[in-house]
């Protein structure tokens, strides 16, 4: 609100605040400790995951990065808890290389291991990033023409009323429905199995509701006056919407389709038995034809989040990965999604018709 | 217009070029444009397309659960595990029986212990609760013997059928290979289907061996009924008041108990194998049974009621955080905050939206759980219902995150409602002297209800369809919730129609029953939400205030 009323007439006249005034004072004050009660709750969260991830992720010397975190695959973490008091710990193939050199030690000390709680989140980031890029092509094509068709060409009726509104409620169809869907479908009946291919049309589906329901938005935002002035002139519609309509909407659509990207990385239901691999030994290019490439499935970030805090105990040793993975996954969402919010509030002040 | 001397506008857009370029391109007799339409229209219909494939997906693998389920109630009757379920109850709540007596026997004990006597001393006193312990399982013994017996014909019987199930399916699959194979290979196929041993089941002659256990029942209901009389009258009394109560309860317990045996027989007189089973029984038994068990050698319910309940409860346990939040926090930005704060806060709380659930899920298995645990178990905390907490992940757990979840959705709309009341509504209220809090609590909030009312079932949507959250935090554990521990309720582990789908989906074998029972509890999430979603827009139109 901008304005807001004072009454600084009243305040001059009553020297003691009424029990009115103090009433409305206790209920602002009571709604202000709401709001920043909510703000904190969240900042909790980032805190503790920054802090305790942050400590996994970067480093104090140079190159103030944990370099192998992010360029290598996970292993199994091997604890080996000496005679003598002191405790090792190493990664699966520095275990084995140990073995060979010290057999005895290794069997005088007690040994413990942890699945993937050595090594880094490499080929989960990758998967991630395929899984995001193939997933928001076929979304972003398909999403936006279908807006454009909607808008621009479409003709009023009882269809495209019913059109329009069965999208507007697949929007809050829950994720776990959409990984049930590609399961059934891409998986099973047209026998992809676990790949990247299906989790791609999978994820891709997910947000076509959003992207469309926010293209037509942003399309119809721009003024009608635009579209008549260039038809007047003799443009054709395609030239009217090229020109006149596209370039002025594509701000709009583009933030929406920036939250759909956060959305898409983020979400981990509908990946689980479409594309996402618990562990994988090969990188997702080790393939000897192209069509394997989109056959296989991947490993990704927020599945393994899931893997490391639900399979695995948790304690001192496995405590690392699972900060660490959840601050690379959590930061690049939010970077990404911070980045729309912001592109979008420029955009609010900048056009304004 | 007066200055006529104005220099021509120099149109350097892009449109005058292309006006002035004639359109020659021409294909199957359609200009350009037309096929640009049409390009536009695929992908309009393309998109409607996949959509509906997504709900004829869901209700084509759904729907083989109903006959599926069906086959599944009919062997249970035909192969007698029905009848064996209702002795099987019979034993059950005798077990029961002995445990309420082990609970009484552990509180008279510490009751005696905390009067200053010795574990020696106390142990002796409790000495004929022992024996009416003793008496109670010797007397239920030869039904359990009973019961164990037709168990193991009926699970045998059970195997049976799925084994020449299997093997039909066996049979099958080598017929269908018949097609499209050369002479050769198909006489070896034929040939081996036909060797495929199929074993008919004779169920009215396998169930004789269970009906005719009727009069060993009978007899060793009897013998049970008259010392169960003889054990009421036996039961020890006690004058601590606490105890004296428990005996009681005790007593009355036994009574009913044995009062229920007739109707235990008359069940079992009544009950007929060849009973045909409804077609809507097998539909009812998924939508109001009260047991998920899957992978059991016994029997396989697949009862979406504790599921439901499960997600049920956490949604209004979340919203019960989530409502009171998010509206003050719309309140506040819209009618309070000074324009910096707005500027902050509204963004911020967008920004929450974007935390991946999966992150939150950890975050409550690796921090909150454990902290929620410490402080349950402050003492001066113990006044609350359900301190200190059993257990670490719970409904209240997975709920506080989903509070989280659903305070952007419910701000932002509700936020958004407040936007929409018209500014001659607040200045009309000023007008006429109304303080700021009256106009907020009188004017404003009533005029943006339907817009909250909105928010608030979208925001239920979002908590109920949640997946990541409750799948680690939930506790998973399938029951439908104690509520007679009153709100400490609240801190019981639920599983919910999410969690199971994610949990079991990679598991189950493709085509099986419970395959499409998941697919069924898929299909019912969808309807809901889809309810829950129409239900808001409808809200919001059909109330829509007048612009100004």
């Amino acid at each position: 609100m901008s304005t807001r009323p004072d009454f600084p007439a009243r305040r001059s006249i009553l020297r003691q605040p009424s029990w009115a005034a103090r009433q409305e004072q206790l209920l602002f004050l009571l709604l202000r400790l709401g709001t920043y009660g909510v703000l904190l709750a969240a900042a909790v969260i980032f805190i503790d995951i920054g802090w305790k991830g942050g400590r996994v992720v970067f480093r104090a010397e140079a190159p103030f990065i944990n370099v192998p975190f992010l360029t290598e695959a996970p292993e199994s973490l091997h604890v080996l808890k000496m005679p003598d008091g002191t405790t090792l710990k190493m990664g699966d193939r520095e275990y084995r290389a140990f073995n060979e050199a010290h057999p005895e030690q290794v069997k005088a000390a007690r040994a413990e291991n942890y699945v993937y709680s050595a090594g880094g989140i490499f080929p989960n980031i990758v998967g991630t990033v395929l899984l995001v890029l193939g997933s928001m092509t076929i979304a972003l094509v398909l999403g936006v023409c279908s807006a454009v068709y909607l808008s621009e060409y479409a003709k009023e009726g009882p269809l495209v009323r019913l059109v329009r509104l069965s999208i507007a409620n697949l929007a809050g169809v829950p994720s776990i429905v959409f990984g049930l869907f590609g399961f059934g479908l891409f998986v099973v009946a047209l026998g992809w199995n676990v790949s990247l291919l299906a989790g791609w049309f999978t994820l891709a589906f997910m947000v076509l509701p959003i992207i469309i329901t926010a293209s037509e938005e942003s399309l119809r935002a721009v003024p009608k006056g635009l579209r008549e002035g260039a038809l007047a002139l003799g443009a054709t519609k395609f030239q009217t919407i090229r020109t006149n309509v596209l370039p002025y909407a594509l701000p709009g659509i583009l933030t929406s389709s920036v939250l759909a990207v956060a959305r898409v990385a983020g979400e981990t239901a509908p990946i689980m038995f479409t594309a996402a691999y618990v562990v994988r030994d090969q990188m997702p290019w080790d393939v000897a034809k192209w069509t394997d490439f989109v056959f296989q499935g991947v490993m990704a970030l927020p599945y393994h989040i899931y893997v490391v805090a639900s399979k695995i105990p948790q304690n001192e040793y496995t405590r690392d990965v699972q900060y660490g993975t959840a601050f690379v996954f959590l930061f690049t969402v939010a970077a990404i999604a911070l980045s729309a919010i912001l592109l979008r509030a420029r955009l609010r002040k900048q056009y304004r018709w | 217009m007066a200055n006529d001397t104005q220099e021509p506008i120099a149109v350097t857009h892009s449109v005058r070029k292309q006006l002035l370029a004639p359109g020659k391109f021409r294909l199957f007799g359609k200009n350009r444009d037309w096929w640009i339409k049409q390009f536009f229209e695929g992908n309009a219909a393309l998109s409607i397309i996949v959509l509906l494939l997504i709900v004829f997906t869901l209700f084509r693998e759904a729907a083989g659960f109903m006959p599926g389920n069906r086959h599944n109630l009919e062997v249970y009757r035909l192969a007698g595990l029905e009848y064996v379920d209702i002795v099987k109850r019979e034993t059950n709540s005798a077990a029961a029986l002995g445990r309420e007596l082990s609970a009484t026997r552990l509180a008279w004990f510490e009751a005696l212990r905390a009067e200053g006597l010795t574990s020696e001393t106390a142990n002796e006193r409790l000495a004929p609760l022992d024996e009416i312990d003793t008496r109670l399982a010797d007397a239920t013994g030869p039904l359990r013997d009973i019961v164990s017996e037709m168990t193991d014909h009926a699970a045998s019987v059970k195997e049976r059928a799925n084994v020449a199930e299997d093997m039909k399916e066996v049979r099958q699959n080598l017929r269908s290979g018949i097609k499209g194979a050369d002479s050769q290979r198909a006489a070896s196929l034929e040939s081996q289907a036909a060797a495929v041993e199929i074993e008919e089941i004779d169920y009215a002659t396998e169930i004789v061996a269970l009906t005719s256990r009727l009069p060993e029942i009978q007899a060793a209901n009897r013998a049970l009924s008259a010392e169960l009389g003889a054990l009421a009258a036996a039961l020890p009394r006690s004058d601590i008041p606490a105890v004296s109560k428990r005996l009681q309860r005790f007593a009355q317990a036994l009574e009913e108990f044995r009062v229920g045996i007739p109707r235990v027989e008359g069940e079992l007189v009544r009950w007929r194998a060849d009973e045909p089973v409804g077609a809507f029984e097998s539909f009812n038994a998924f939508l109001f049974g009260r047991t998920w068990v899957t992978a059991s050698f016994w029997q396989d319910w697949y009862g979406v009621l504790p599921l439901f309940f499960g997600s049920f409860f956490i949604s209004v346990l979340a919203l019960a955080i989530a409502i009171p939040l998010g509206v003050c926090a719309a309140l506040y930005v819209n009618q309070v905050a000074r324009p910096a704060e707005q500027r902050f806060i509204k963004p911020y709380i967008e920004f929450i939206a974007a935390i991946p659930s999966v992150v939150l899920g950890f975050f409550g298995i690796a921090m909150l759980g454990e902290t929620l645990r410490l402080v349950s178990q402050v003492p001066w905390l113990s006044w609350v219902p359900g301190f200190p907490m059993q257990e670490r992940l719970n409904a209240f757990t997975a709920a506080t995150l989903l509070a989280l979840m659903a305070i952007p959705t419910i701000f932002t709309l509700a936020e958004d409602a407040l936007q929409n009341v018209p500014k001659a509504l607040r200045e009309a209220s000023f007008a006429l002297g109304a303080s700021r809090l009256q106009t907020i609590v009188r004017i404003i909030l009533p005029a943006a209800l339907s817009g909250i009312t909105a928010a608030i079932l979208l925001g239920f949507g979002r908590v109920i369809g949640e997946t990541m959250v409750v799948l680690l935090c939930a506790g998973n554990r399938i029951a439908i919730p104690d509520f007679s521990a009153g709100l400490g309720v609240a801190f019981q582990p639920v599983h919910t129609m999410t969690g199971i789908v994610a949990q079991e989906m990679g598991e189950v074998v493709r085509g099986s029953l419970h395959y499409r029972a998941l697919f069924m509890v898929g299909s019912l999430l969808f309807l809901l939400s889809l309810a829950v979603n129409y239900g808001a827009q409808k809200i919001v139109t059909r109330y829509r205030l007048p612009q100004s």
